[in-house]
């Protein structure tokens, strides 16, 4: 895959709305570690709080994981750094590499994606009736406007992007076939696919094991390890032996708050997390 | 065959604009009669407007039942204009008749065809971008987008209707030619024959532009649109903004064919906008075959043949229910319509017999 | 003051049909979500049927029992749409759950077939049904005119409104009828036959629909297309109240009557209407969420 070492600024061409861009004192052009920042977020939906003030900072170049039980407001979180829920709130941050870092609070969704942020979501959301090649080459990063898609051919070198992606993901014979009547664990890897082939330096992953075999598991628990390399990784997963596998960092939630955060080892030992948890029998 | 399959949706368009084409010749060597020639120019404005609607619908999945407001604002552009050129610039009887003794403003730019053209296609556009870029910015979808474009089409109806000293209210506009003048009777065959073509080569354009569209990205994307608005969102694309685009321009369309249309038929009246109308529309895609730009066509052509043929006799009163009838088996049993048929259901019907087996149903 | 009085009346008269049309909506569209464009053609039929019976108690029964007619028309206007949607729903729109588009572009063709047939069975001339003598009349305080078939229609509302909240609320069939709309799979896994429950829903919606065009044929003439006249207005009132609320319909519909009559001291009526149609649609710009938004982990629903 291209993009190994060096990441190579493109320029992205700024939507329609002004971006909120907080101007620091001395703005640098190279960022440190961190990647992205969740500035004490809260979410309430009808008085009910979803998430309360969660704090939490993403590194470059891990993989992050979030994990908790069913209603931690897991799901909620990463809809609110694609801005697909709006929080009540608090901000999220984006520090991307070599650019002044963004508050991705009050932008659009089309635009936080054209800056660097991909996610796949629980439910596997692909185009049915479109090809796995054209799945991919709508995907592809830039010539998002109304003008490109008609009068922009994709280039030679996109395509073998493409190429390249799908054979990592092992789609690669099956291009020209309607994404529709892939079967659903390969369309999990088709919507990683796409998230791959936007070059993101995030990228969220919502249950990417959900309804897969054991031996699937740990293929996309190695391809993550290849991802890191290029972009960071968050994943929401349930699955611990996934977790165990693949995790950097590990954030827990429980009833909306981060309950503590951690490597996997300091995680799993904790008492805490195994009484809201880990103890819980079908979660292991 | 392979390439047949290809090509086969052009070469039927073809096939469509050649056997139009031949008509006026017909006519020449009296097989026909003019009255069929003016109701085929009548077909071709359906079939564009049906394109138009094809792109928005079949396409996007956007039901909008509110084309026929677009339509008509076209036609009545051409109306107000054709009209115009037969009172020589005076103001009309009907505007006497409503108390007013001067051409009112909005009728002063109709006197000049080229400010008329213009605004047959300005007009939409602008209806258009002013409903859309609110509407789907708003991501208001779905359903309830037919909802509230229906509800719009009625509004501007009832205020056509109450302007009567402007619009002539329920009676419309009447007694207008055509642009190359004259088209009825026996003097005005040549005039209707330069008519017939020029609109011809308008559908055959509007044809081109929409399966240009279609295959490029831009036409994926509207079929990602269709089928994963959200997703759509998630890949970067600003879905309002190519929703809007693809309205409008189906509106501007919808104008052209009005303007095609009041040609023909010498006069526009308020039923062209009502919901009515509008639905009209939407069965002759529905039935030609929805998202297939040939299907709009087929479909505009096919029903209002049928129509024609049957008004003469006492089918006239089944027609609805023939209608109404096919229309609801084909949403419930025939998504894809009429060329559906040609392209899902009869390969499918020959592979069972030969005993091949099927493809996994692509859903 | 009178002129106070007066406009109050109308818009409450004028509500209370938008709300009687509307009520039928609120459970086919509200609860089912399917859009039944032919249901302005079950407000038709219920007016018909209401014609009908006016003719067949004229023609069979003494003068004196005549007004009674009204009373004999309401059950038999129920019954009949009930029985069609019922019939409507087996045969089409069951086929066409989750596919909401085409289930109203189906719709759409019955409407076409219901109103063809209409004119073919009655003609394309209007009828008339005679006002039952009590409701001939009218009460006149502080200097303007009650007329009674408007005072029955609000309370014919406030019957059938009742009716649906002990129903959809209290009753036992409510409750199912609430838990399939809202969780198909899982309301056939508590034992529900939802497939039942669907088809009474949306009979029950369509007989409503029925209910409603005895009140509209006691306002004017029957025609094939009387039913167009209101089913624009009841889909924005179901829109506007906030669609599967009982309570926001009523809302809606009387903001689109009182709206509609205070424009209408403006101006003329067909531009009224279009104001408040804009108005409206403006609303529900700011306010999209008035139309519901689903919470669900699958992206595109």
């Amino acid at each position: 895959m291209p993009r190994l070492d060096k990441p190579v600024y493109r320029p992205v061409k700024i939507p329609r709305r002004p971006l909120i861009r907080e101007k620091l004192p001395d703005s640098p052009k190279v960022n440190g570690d961190t990647l992205l920042k969740i500035n004490h977020i809260s979410v309430s939906f009808d008085g009910f709080y979803a998430l309360t003030n969660v704090a939490v900072e993403v590194k470059r170049h891990v993989v992050h994981f979030f994990i908790g039980p069913n209603g931690a407001g897991k799901t909620t979180l990463l809809d609110i750094i694609c801005a697909k829920t709006k929080p009540t709130a608090g901000t999220v941050t984006f520090y991307p590499n070599g650019r002044d870092f963004i508050r991705l609070t009050g932008m659009e969704e089309h635009a936080i994606v054209r800056e660097g942020i991909g996610r796949k979501f629980q439910v596997p959301s692909v185009f049915v009736n479109l090809t796995v090649l054209d799945n991919m080459a709508l995907s592809l990063k830039g010539h998002k406007g109304i003008w490109d898609s008609i009068f922009h051919r994709t280039a030679r070198e996109e395509y073998e992007r493409i190429n390249t992606v799908l054979q990592n993901v092992g789609l690669a014979d099956r291009k020209d076939i309607k994404a529709g009547s892939l079967a659903h664990g390969e369309k999990q890897w088709l919507e990683i696919a796409m998230q791959l082939v936007q070059q993101p330096e995030l990228i969220m992953l919502d249950e990417p094991a959900a309804g897969m075999d054991k031996a699937e598991t740990e293929k996309t628990g190695e391809i993550l390890k290849e991802i890191k390399k290029e972009c960071t990784v968050i994943v929401v997963e349930h699955d611990m032996e996934f977790v165990k596998q693949a995790a950097d960092t590990v954030t827990v939630l429980h009833e909306g708050r981060v309950l503590m955060e951690g490597n996997i080892h300091d995680v799993l030992a904790d008492k805490t997390v195994q009484a809201v948890y880990l103890g819980r029998g079908g979660e292991r | 065959m392979n390439k047949f399959k290809k090509h086969g949706v052009n070469i039927c368009f073809s096939l469509i604009v050649v056997g139009l084409a031949v008509m006026p010749l017909l006519l020449i060597g009296n097989v026909v009669d003019a009255p069929l020639i003016i109701f085929l120019g009548k077909c071709m404005a359906f079939s564009i407007v049906a394109i138009g609607l094809d792109l928005i619908w079949g396409h996007t999945g956007i039901l909008s039942l509110g084309h026929g407001l677009y339509f008509a604002l076209g036609g009545y552009g051409m109306a107000m204009y054709l009209k115009l050129q037969a009172t020589h610039g005076a103001i009309t009887e009907f505007m006497h008749t409503g108390g007013l003794t001067e051409l009112p403003d909005v009728w002063k730019p109709f006197q000049s065809l080229p400010l008329t053209i213009l605004l047959i296609l300005v007009v939409p556009v602008l209806a258009a971008y002013m409903i859309g870029y609110f509407i789907f910015k708003n991501r208001v979808k779905g359903v309830y987008f037919s909802i509230i474009s229906q509800a719009l089409t009625w509004a501007v109806y009832s205020v056509f209707i109450a302007l009567s000293p402007i619009t002539n209210g329920n009676v419309g506009i009447t007694e207008i030619s055509s642009i190359t003048g004259k088209i009825r009777g026996p003097t005005g065959q040549n005039n209707l024959i330069i008519l017939f073509y020029g609109s011809l080569a308008i559908l055959a354009l509007v044809y081109a532009l929409a399966v240009f569209l279609v295959k490029t990205k831009f036409g994926k994307l509207l079929i990602a649109i269709r089928d994963g608005e959200n997703r759509t969102y998630f890949s970067g694309y600003c879905v309002s903004r190519y929703k809007t685009f693809v309205y409008v321009l189906s509106a501007a369309i919808a104008g052209i064919a009005g303007a095609v249309f009041v040609n023909f038929n010498g006069s526009i009246t308020p039923s062209q906008m009502t919901i009515a109308g509008s639905i009209n529309m939407v069965i002759w895609v529905a039935i030609g075959g929805r998202g297939t730009i040939l299907g709009a066509v087929i479909g505009a052509l096919l029903i209002n043949l049928c129509e024609y043929n049957l008004s003469s006799g006492g089918m006239i009163e089944i027609w609805q229910y023939i209608v109404g009838g096919i229309f609801c088996i084909t949403i419930l049993f025939f998504k894809g319509g009429v060329v559906g048929l040609f392209t899902d259901q009869i390969p499918a019907l020959m592979k069972k017999a030969k005993g091949g087996k099927s493809d996994a149903p692509i859903g | 003051m009178a002129q106070f009085l007066n406009t109050v009346f109308n818009g409450l008269s004028l509500s209370s049909i938008i709300l009687l049309t509307s009520l039928g909506l609120a459970i086919t569209f509200g609860l089912m979500r399917v859009i039944n464009m032919a249901h302005g053609e079950f407000v038709m039929i219920g007016a018909y049927m209401t014609y009908l019976t006016q003719r067949i108690f004229m023609a069979a029964l003494p003068g004196s029992l005549f007004s009674m007619y009204y009373f004999a028309a309401i059950p038999i206007a129920f019954v009949v749409t009930f029985l069609l949607g019922s019939f409507m729903e087996w045969a089409v729109i069951s086929r066409l759950y989750g596919r909401e588009i085409d289930s109203l572009l189906a719709t759409c063709g019955i409407s076409l077939v219901l109103q063809q047939a209409a004119r073919h069975i009655f003609g394309a001339q209007g009828v008339n049904v005679t006002t039952p003598k009590f409701l001939s009349g009218g009460i006149t305080i502080g200097g303007c005119t009650f007329s009674y078939n408007r005072l029955f229609i609000m309370l014919f509302v406030a019957l059938i409104l009742f009716a649906m909240w002990f129903v959809i609320y209290r009753s036992n069939f409510g409750k199912q009828m609430r838990a399939v709309m809202q969780n198909r799979p899982m309301a056939q896994c508590m034992g529900i036959n939802s497939r039942k429950a669907d088809n009474l829903t949306f009979g029950i919606g369509s007989g409503l629909a029925g209910l409603a065009g005895c009140s509209v044929a006691l306002l004017g003439s029957i025609d094939a297309g009387v039913g167009q006249n209101y089913i624009v207005n009841s889909f924005m009132a179901v829109v506007l109240g906030g669609v599967g609320k009982l309570l926001g319909t009523v809302l809606g519909s009387s903001i689109i009557g009182f709206s509609g009559i205070t424009a209408e001291s403006f101006t003329s009526s067909s531009i009224a209407k279009a104001i408040v149609l804009l108005i409206i649609i403006l609303f529900l710009q700011k306010r999209p969420q008035g139309l519901f938004t689903i919470r669900s982990r699958s992206l595109d629903e």
